[in-house]
Parts: structure tokens; sequence; C-alpha cells
């Protein structure tokens, strides 16, 4: 699943970033996607874009075109 | 001793800089409010101490973020204080991780410490120290605790040992590649050339090439990838020992954000919330002061004038202290009610943290626009001045949407444009003039999205679809910061009164006074600076519906400060008859007695499109970085203007006259033609993909 097709409130689990853009990429790592870490959908812009994420005690705002490159798999409560 | 303050955007850095020197630079509630350095010292000790714009990682995304790694890398501070927001320790530690690699001494404060109970969360320093290696403070920037023990630490000397936090491959490596390293912060470059950085790529030879071939071996993606998730495995293990968190209830900043990004509610409430701003300071002040004011300064100019007949001095002395000199600084002094309520709510946008949310709020619109919802942030600082509005779009990270942010940033009606907004409003639409200056406002947001809609299509059309960016919580300004900003900035106009308008109002006096054969007190129609006027006014013929020397010069001096443009106007006025008061600039006998209400609108949205002042263009050429590039975007700004202009005045005078002008229509159809052929045969491009289109390489 990727991590634009979550709805607010769904938490899940990194599994792949699948990103062309070496700068965005690096970007993204550095803010604390990486493998294995659990992300929650958390605030939607009132256009649908972008999307707040929670992470690591923080929230991070991501346009859904960077969420679509984030492979994940849902975690069920 | 050189200290760095290096941390997380948004960490508070700048509020702990304000404290340890004394100083009021520039803080706010959004990520990238810093995007220079910034030096003073230290408060009774030697230290010099640089406030650097925030970082995330020691790779940096923009141009802001570079200043500071190369601060670090290029000027060699002794210390770094590294400010986490123990709020988001997290992340936070990220970058402290590849701060401990350098051979820089590093001490970490953990900010925002006053706010950590609330939020459910208690941090035990001595572990965390323990862990990371380094000192540990916990300080709260704001509330001033914990302060002075860090800066004692300064001096201290500290240990040089490196703490392993990857794994053994790793390490290994690291371990080997260093060993043939002989720079400073060789720790650091080892493992920025496993992750193959191309800044270093010139230190990398084939042996360390070999190394990282056999350790890339033992993982299934690219090392920097690994490198990066063992940071935050190093730091999740260092936060279960020293961090223990409680749940906590729906925080402040989630219920204010229920109805601030609420999809109905979000675009109605930012509509308002602009609106304020500007009604407030022109419609509900300016009504109230503006009179007052131009009655004192009357006043004042009437008794100056009487004290210096008293003593005897001659009558062109009098005229230059009281028509020139009074009258044009006066002029523009007028209007310091209005710009304190201007740049008291542009404070409190910064400061609270409802920025970010503008910005998250319009990005899928400004996309559509080839902006970023991050280029509203520079508009919004724009509306006091230009000039940090044109440098604040280093936050933006694709060069095509920074320099189109850039390009427009000018539009949007800056602090100096508001006495001519409030000076024409005030006159014309009277009982209206908040709800002009407002709709003024929403005019020059139609004119951005448009010239962005044209530029995103004809010329920069490398724009992104990325965006990340931390989205801050909410947090009540800070009474003193907000008091001593707005202050500075009214000083600072109060300054520019004194100083720039003062010597313009002399000079303006004198063209006005003489004639070319130096001949005093001649009827201003005959002076200098009505002849000069006069050669070139037939340029806002169609701007105006008629050849005004007087408005053609104001408008040119608005080149030197946007205010100018009201001052030379009183000037003139009190020269044609005797007149100081703002509202009787438009009095019989004075040049401008001719202006319509579509004349004064055509004038308004003139000046405020047209090129900037000098103060914006320096900033548009350090930001767009070619004097060429700059000349060019500034002749395009004013022509845009006129073009502008010219289209409000005839569309204006035909609802005032009632009658259609067979000729103005032609020449507005003519227009309008020109410019749709532009947009359509971008958008038509845009649809064709590159394939086609003769105009770019891109596709190839």
């Amino acid at each position: 699943m990727l991590l634009n097709e979550l709805k607010i409130g769904q938490k899940a689990r990194i599994l792949k970033l699948n990103i062309q853009d070496k700068e965005t990429r690096r970007h993204l790592l550095d803010m604390g996607l990486t493998v294995g870490t659990e992300v929650e959908i958390y605030k939607k812009a009132p256009m649908g874009d972008p999307v707040d994420i929670r992470l690591r005690d923080y929230e991070l705002c991501i346009s859904k075109a960077n969420l679509s490159q984030i492979e994940v798999e849902v975690i069920k409560k | 001793m050189k200290v760095a303050l290096v941390g997380n955007q948004n960490s508070g850095k700048t509020t702990l800089f304000n404290y340890l020197t004394g100083m009021n630079a520039k803080i706010g509630n959004w990520p990238g409010v810093t995007i220079e350095k910034k030096s003073g010292t230290i408060r009774g000790t030697k230290h010099e101490i640089v406030d650097l714009p925030g970082i995330y990682s020691l790779s940096p995304y923009s141009i802001e973020e570079e200043i500071s790694r190369s601060f670090i890398f290029d000027e060699k501070p002794d210390v770094i204080i590294n400010i986490v927001d123990s709020t988001a320790i997290e992340r936070s530690l990220y970058l402290t991780t590849q701060l401990m690699e350098l051979d820089t001494k590093v001490i970490v404060a953990l900010n925002m410490s006053d706010i950590l109970e609330n939020r459910g969360i208690s941090i035990d320093e001595k572990k965390l120290e323990k862990q990371l290696g380094v000192k540990v403070f916990k300080i709260s920037a704001l509330k001033e605790t914990g302060i002075s023990e860090l800066v004692t630490e300064i001096d201290k000397k500290s240990n040089s040992e490196h703490i392993k936090i990857f794994d053994e491959n790793l390490e290994n490596g690291i371990a080997k590649i260093k060993n043939d390293l002989n720079d400073k912060h060789s720790r650091f470059i080892a493992v920025k050339l496993l992750e193959k950085d191309n800044r270093f790529s010139k230190l990398n030879n084939s042996k360390t090439e070999e190394i990282i071939n056999e350790i890339s071996k033992f993982y299934d993606t690219d090392l920097e990838e690994v490198i990066a998730t063992e940071r935050y495995a190093f730091i999740e293990k260092v936060k279960k020992e020293a961090v223990k968190e409680k749940n906590m209830p729906e925080s402040i900043t989630d219920k204010l954000d229920k109805v601030f990004l609420n999809k109905w509610l979000a675009l109605p409430i930012f509509v308002v919330v602009m609106f304020l701003v500007y009604y407030l300071s022109v419609g509900v002040v300016g009504s109230a002061t503006v009179d007052w004011v131009a009655d004192s300064m009357d006043a004042f100019g009437e008794w100056v004038g009487g004290a210096l007949e008293n003593i005897g001095t001659s009558e062109w002395l009098t005229s230059l202290v009281v028509d020139g000199i009074i009258a044009g600084v006066g002029a523009v002094l007028g209007f310091v009610p209005q710009l304190i309520i201007l740049f008291l709510c542009i404070s409190l946008l910064e400061t609270t943290g409802y920025m970010s949310r503008i910005a998250m709020l319009l990005d899928k619109l400004f996309r559509k626009l080839g902006l970023s919802g991050k280029s509203l942030i520079p508009f919004i600082v724009g509306s006091g001045c230009s000039v940090p509005g044109i440098m604040g779009t280093r936050i933006i990270e694709n060069s095509d949407e920074r320099e189109m942010t850039s390009m427009l940033v000018p539009f949007i009606p800056c602090s100096a444009k508001l006495p001519i907004i409030a000076l024409f409003a005030g006159y014309f639409f009277e009982e209206h003039s908040g709800l002009v200056s407002a709709s003024l406002y929403f005019f020059a947001i139609l004119v951005i999205i448009f010239a962005a809609f044209v530029l995103s299509r004809v010329k920069f059309k490398n724009t992104s679809n990325s965006y990340i960016s931390e989205l801050p919580l909410y947090k009540m300004p800070s009474v003193k910061y907000v008091a001593k900003d707005v202050w500075e900035k009214v000083i600072a106009f109060i300054k520019r009164a004194g100083s720039i308008i003062l010597i313009c109002s002399i000079v303006i006096w004198f063209l006005l006074s003489f004639s070319f054969s130096m001949e005093y007190g001649v009827d201003i129609e005959e002076s200098m600076l009505a002849s000069i006027g006069k050669t070139v006014s037939w340029v806002f013929y169609p701007v105006l519906g008629q050849n005004n020397w007087g408005a053609t010069v104001s408008a040119i001096q608005g080149l030197v400060a946007k205010e100018q443009v009201v001052s030379s106007m009183a000037v003139i006025a009190g020269l044609a008859e005797d007149v100081e008061e703002g509202s009787e600039i438009f009095a019989q006998g004075t040049p401008f007695a001719g202006f319509t209400a579509a004349a004064a609108y055509a004038f308004m949205v003139f000046n405020l499109f047209s090129a900037p002042c000098f103060g914006a263009i320096g900033a548009l050429r350090r930001e767009l970085g070619s004097t060429k590039k700059m000349l060019k975007v500034v002749c395009l700004q004013t022509f845009f203007a006129w073009v502008l202009a010219t289209i409000v005045y005839q569309i204006g005078s035909l609802f005032e006259n009632g009658v259609l002008n067979i000729a103005n229509t032609l020449i507005i159809l003519v227009i309008i033609a020109v410019v749709a052929f532009i947009i359509i045969r971008g958008i038509k491009n845009k649809k064709k993909g590159c394939t086609t289109c003769p105009y770019c390489n891109n596709c190839k």
C-alpha cells in the first residue's frame, strides 16, 4: 500500500522509499522517514493536499506526490 | 571564542540569541525565519556568538541551510551550541548525531524544557549526556532559565572521543577510511564518503571506493539510506534510556487546527484575517487619526512659519522650511498610526504559527500556478517590507519557484505603499476607504495569481510537486518581542522620513521654486520640476486621462521610497496653493485637482505594481543573482503596472462617464487580446507536453 491511500487516523509502518530524486529522498530520510518508522495520517489541508503526518513526536507537512512514493503496511488497531 | 548556534528550524535559536546578546533579531513561528547568519557578543563575556539558519541535517536542501553548513566548515567555530527542541527530541537528535562526528566541541541545549511537563515528557539529561558523550543542559530560551550554566560550559575543556553509533560493518569502514584522511573532522568526512556526498567527492580515491563497495555488500539498499536508518536506530535506543512519555489528551494545537484547517472554514477565515489586517489599519485607525494628524501638522507648519517670520528670516527660507520640509516629511509621518497597526498585525501572524497553516492551506492552489505554498510566507512578510520578503524566498528549495516568488513579492502592497493607498482611498472613497484598501490587497493577490500563471507557463516550467515542511505548534506570541518588533519598524520608518524623505523634500522644493533661469518664486507651472515632468507626462495620459506632470514626477520618486510619492505630492500641492493637509492635496489650483476616482485608483495600481524602491531592487538583484535579470524583472513589472493601470482607468472612467469611448475600447481590446494570446499559447504548450514545443529544449 502507498502512504497517500491512507485515511486520517490510520497508522502505518514504512516499508520502502521509491523516490527517484536524490535530494528529496535524502530530505525525507533526514526528516525521519526511514524503513520501519511508524507514521500516522494526522491532518489534511482543506483542499486535501498536502497532508500532515505524525512521526517521531512531531508533525510533518508533506505533499501527496511525495506520499505516493512511500510504500507502507497498515498497522491494525 | 567563536560560538555557533546550530539546530533545527523553529527550535528557538534566535530567541536564545536575542537573550544572550540583548538584541532583537527577527523571530517567528515557521520553519526558516532566520535566513542569514547574525553575529553578536554574549553579554558579560567576550564570546562572539553566531545565530545560523535552522537545519535538520548537514546535507542542506535550500540556500539558507547551505549558509549554516558552510559556516561550520569554513569559519571554524570553537564551540557549537546545538539547540534541541526537546518536545521533538527524536528528530532533533538526528542533527546532533552528525555534529558529534565533527572535531569541534558540541554542547547540547535542550530547549523548551518549560513545556515538557505539559506534554507529558520527562528527560533525564544525565543519562542523555552519557549516551551522547557531550554535555547536555535543560534550558528555556523563552522563560530564560538554565542559560547561565550553558554559558559557563563554553570555556571548559571537552573530551574529544567520538562515540560509535553505527553497526560493526560501518564502523570498521569508517575507521579504515579515516586512517587515510589528514583533514579536520575526519570521522564526519569518512561518513560523508560512505554516503557518496558530492561535496566531498574530491577526497574520494580508488582505495576508499574499494572499502565502500565491500561494505555495500552487507546491505540491500544504498549506504546513504543505511546510515540514516542507523542514526535513527541509535536515537531510538538513546530515547528509550533517557526519555519517558505519557499519553496526553488532545493538545490545544490540534483543537485550533480543527478550526483553522477545517475543510469549509479555513479559506473564509484566511480571507477575513487578511481583510482585517488592511481594514483595521487603513479603515478604522486611518479615519480616526488622519484628520487629527493633518490638522496638527497644519498648525505646526503655521506656527513655525509665524515664528520664522517674527525672527526675520527671508521669505524663501520660510517657504523651504514650511512648504518643503514640514509639508514633505509631515505628509509621510501622518501615516505612522496606520503603520503601527499594520506592523502589529504582521508580527502576530508571524509569531503565532498561523503562517505555516496558510502555506499548507494554499499549497494546492499555488502549485497550479507554479508556486509553492511556501511562497505565501515571503508574500506576507512582504506586506511589511519587500526587502525581507524577497530574502525570505530562500526557504523555497526549487529554484524556478524561488525566482518567480521573489519577482512577485513586490506586488504585495508594502507598508511604504500604505500612505499612497491611504491618501487616495481616504480622499476619493471617504467612508469606504477601508474597503477600497482591502480591495487593493485582493487585487494584488489576483494580479499575482495571474502573473504566476503566465510566468509558470511561459518561462518557469521546471517546478516541483514536492512539499516537505514541519508543521509547528501554535504559540502565544511574546508581548515583549512583538512590542519591540513594532517599535523598531516604526522607528525605522520615522528615521527614513527624517533622512531620505527630508532630503528629497528639499530637492523637490528647490526644483519647484525656481525656473531654469534661476528665478525664485515662479508659478510652479513654470518651475524646473514642471518642465521636466511635462516632457514625460504623456506616458501617464492613458492612466490618468490627462497630462499631469505632478503625478508623473511623484510616481518616479517612488523609486527612492514608495512613501516619497505622497511626500512629493504634498510639497507640490503646498507650493501651488497654501496647502499642507493631506486632504487638500487635491484642492482646486493644485496640479492634482483634475484627479477622478478612476484616475486615483489607476494611479494607486501603477504605484503598487511598478518597479519597487531601490532597496527592494537591490534585494532582487541579490536573490536573482545578476543585474541583467534584475533589470529585466523591474522593466517588466513597470510595463505590466502601466498596462494594468491603463485598463483600470479606462474601465473606471467608462463607469464614471457612462459613455463608451471607441478609441479606448479598441486599445483595451488589443491589450486583452495580446495577453490572452500569451496565456493560451502557454496552456497549449503545457497540454502538448514538450514534444512539439519550439520554446525550450527541456525534453531532449
